[in-house]
């Protein structure tokens, strides 16, 4: 009996000991220039998450700088696949697309899949905003042979399929993927779900369903007002407007285009 | 017996370890109740809001303080699509009995250099108290600048005194030019009167009389303008006198300030920056050991969500 308690004891020492050590372990630390990468790279994060596209871009070159200087290869991607999304927001495409081809030809360094796979579809959104639809559709392809299981772009390779099928007019495949989009992103991404409703609204549009499009809208319209994203708040507008056309309350229409009109990106 | 003794011994010591353990963790529970209340997750609170035109001086983690006491603190700063920002508070629930619906946020400084704090202006007594989730009115309290603005509004009248002063001075109609065209015009009158005194003295005493009647309209003129000039030199010197005044009692009030600063601030600012990097030293000591480095991320770097939507609408 007082053996058994003693050993209890002394396990119950140990594990208190073993439980502080764990506690006291810490993370290893990463070099100063790696701090200084990650700080430039956060600060842009805020810059860009406030809607302040400049300054984005002045920190995420900081931090391309240093990753490339210490080659930080998985920094290196990030960077410069934030570098040609800015690029994009503030209109410079042909910035963008050169960015993009620097990772996607870039034959020294290797990098994850994860990264070619958002670089591609980063590039054939941007090929596909330009009316080259056979490209575009190229570049999802590779996009989605670099997307393994658990992909994060997974969604947006799928909404992209949707707006090809759409410049394609083929409301169908519009539909089927827009669908496949919308019910995998509606509790992990807001700004793909109002993206997936917006093209499903867009191919009931096409196949003269236009109660079905209106509503859709709408949704895609909560949606898009909850992000407080204003040139998506201007599509939902445009496309339930297009909707009342559809229904003939043409008088709608003309309220929804100049709420539309209205809407100044910023 | 010896065996005896031997368990007794054992029994006690295990009775002290046991005494030793308990003591042990109720420090650690201690310990964590005392960092419980400091982060303030004991205290029930109440979540209000104010919207301001812009986020300039609002940050989270601001003080939010009640008639010089702090009630609450800043939770969140965010952006609104209409371009206006959002302030959340968070404030302590024995205390929101205090503040009703009609209360104001304004932001101010508790001093010339320093921290920030949004301070609640009480409303009236009789309106219901704020709730969760009430909006209250924000604005701003005057900083450096508005002071500026303020002693410069001070100082307007009396430099426009000054100005007035001089426009009289310089006008030719007015009262101290006035009275030299007067005097001129007196020497003139003398000049002519002394020659026309000579002439009497070669023309004899006939016109003796009608000299003597100049000489006392001159004399008149004479009279009227130094009583002009008395006048008018009494009331200039009082309002010159005025405006002075005026002028010595702001300048010294400046130099007074200027003075009281000038000694304070440079050590006021460096014992700022000294605390400001201590407690930056310290943050960072706190970060990288247990239990707080398991609280605090570091910065990783990530991927800008992609958008997968491209407008319909030719670029």
């Amino acid at each position: 009996m007082m053996i058994s308690s003693r050993l209890s004891l002394f396990m119950g020492l140990l594990a208190c000991i073993l439980f502080l050590t764990a506690c006291g372990q810490t993370a290893p630390k990463r070099n100063a220039r790696l701090e200084l990468a990650a700080e430039h790279g956060q600060s842009a994060q805020r810059a860009y998450d406030r809607g302040d596209f400049h300054t984005a871009l002045k920190q995420y070159e900081m931090a391309l700088q240093i990753d490339v200087a210490v080659e930080n290869v998985s920094g290196i991607a990030i960077d410069t696949l934030n570098l040609a999304r800015v690029n994009q927001l503030l209109g410079k495409p042909e910035v963008a697309n050169a960015y993009l081809d620097k990772l996607l030809q870039d034959s020294a360094l290797e990098y994850e899949d994860i990264y070619l796979a958002t670089a591609a579809a980063q590039k054939s959104l941007l090929l596909l905003q330009h009316g080259a639809v056979k490209e575009a559709r190229l570049w999802l392809e590779k996009a989605s042979e670099w997307c393994k299981e658990k992909c994060a772009i997974a969604i947006v390779i799928d909404n992209t399929r949707a707006a090809i099928a759409l410049r394609e007019k083929d409301a169908e495949q519009a539909l089927h993927w827009g669908t496949k989009a919308a019910s995998a992103s509606r509790d992990s991404s807001p700004l793909e779900y109002a993206n997936a409703l917006r093209h499903m609204g867009e191919a009931k549009l096409m196949l003269g369903e236009f109660s079905a499009a209106l509503h859709l809208a709408e949704e895609a319209l909560v949606v898009d007002k909850l992000q407080g994203l204003p040139e998506k708040i201007r599509q939902d507008l445009l496309l339930a407007a297009s909707a009342h056309d559809g229904l003939g309350n043409f008088e709608q229409s003309a309220r929804f285009r100049e709420r539309a009109s209205r809407i100044i990106g910023r | 017996m010896k065996l005896n003794n031997y368990n007794q011994r054992l029994l006690n010591m295990e009775q002290r370890t046991k005494r030793f353990m308990l003591g042990a963790l109720g420090a650690m529970l201690l310990v964590l109740l005392l960092i419980a209340i400091k982060q303030d997750y004991l205290v029930r609170s109440t979540a209000i809001y104010f919207f301001a035109p812009n986020a300039q001086g609002l940050n989270t983690g601001m003080a939010v303080k009640f008639i010089g006491f702090k009630v609450g603190s800043v939770k969140e700063v965010s952006m609104q699509p209409n371009a206006t920002v959002r302030v959340k508070l968070s404030l302590d629930d024995e205390y929101v009995h205090l503040i009703g619906q009609d209360a104001k946020a304004r932001l101010i400084k508790e001093a010339l250099v320093g921290e920030s704090v949004v301070e609640i202006i009480p409303g009236s007594q009789q309106v219901h108290q704020v709730t969760q989730n009430s909006v209250l009115q924000f604005e701003r309290g005057q900083d450096a600048g508005s002071i500026a603005e303020s002693m410069a509004a001070q100082l307007q009248p009396i430099l426009s005194d000054i100005r007035q002063i001089t426009s009289s001075i310089n006008n030719p109609n007015g009262d101290i030019q006035q009275s030299l065209k007067n005097l001129n015009q007196l020497t003139g009158d003398l000049r002519e009167t002394v020659k026309q005194f000579t002439l009497l003295g070669t023309s004899g005493n006939e016109k003796l009389e009608s000299v003597h009647g100049k000489l006392d309209k001159a004399l008149d003129s004479v009279n009227a303008n130094l009583e002009v000039m008395d006048k008018a030199i009494p009331k200039l010197l009082d309002r010159a006198d005025a405006t002075l005044e005026n002028v010595q009692t702001a300048t010294s009030d400046i130099k007074q300030m200027a003075a009281d600063s000038a000694g304070e601030l440079p050590a006021f600012i460096h014992n700022s920056n000294a605390l400001v990097q201590d407690s930056q030293d310290m943050l960072e000591g706190a970060k990288q050991s247990w239990p707080f480095n398991g609280w605090f991320s570091k910065p990783e770097a990530q991927v800008l969500p992609v958008d997968g939507y491209v407008s319909p609408e030719k670029p």
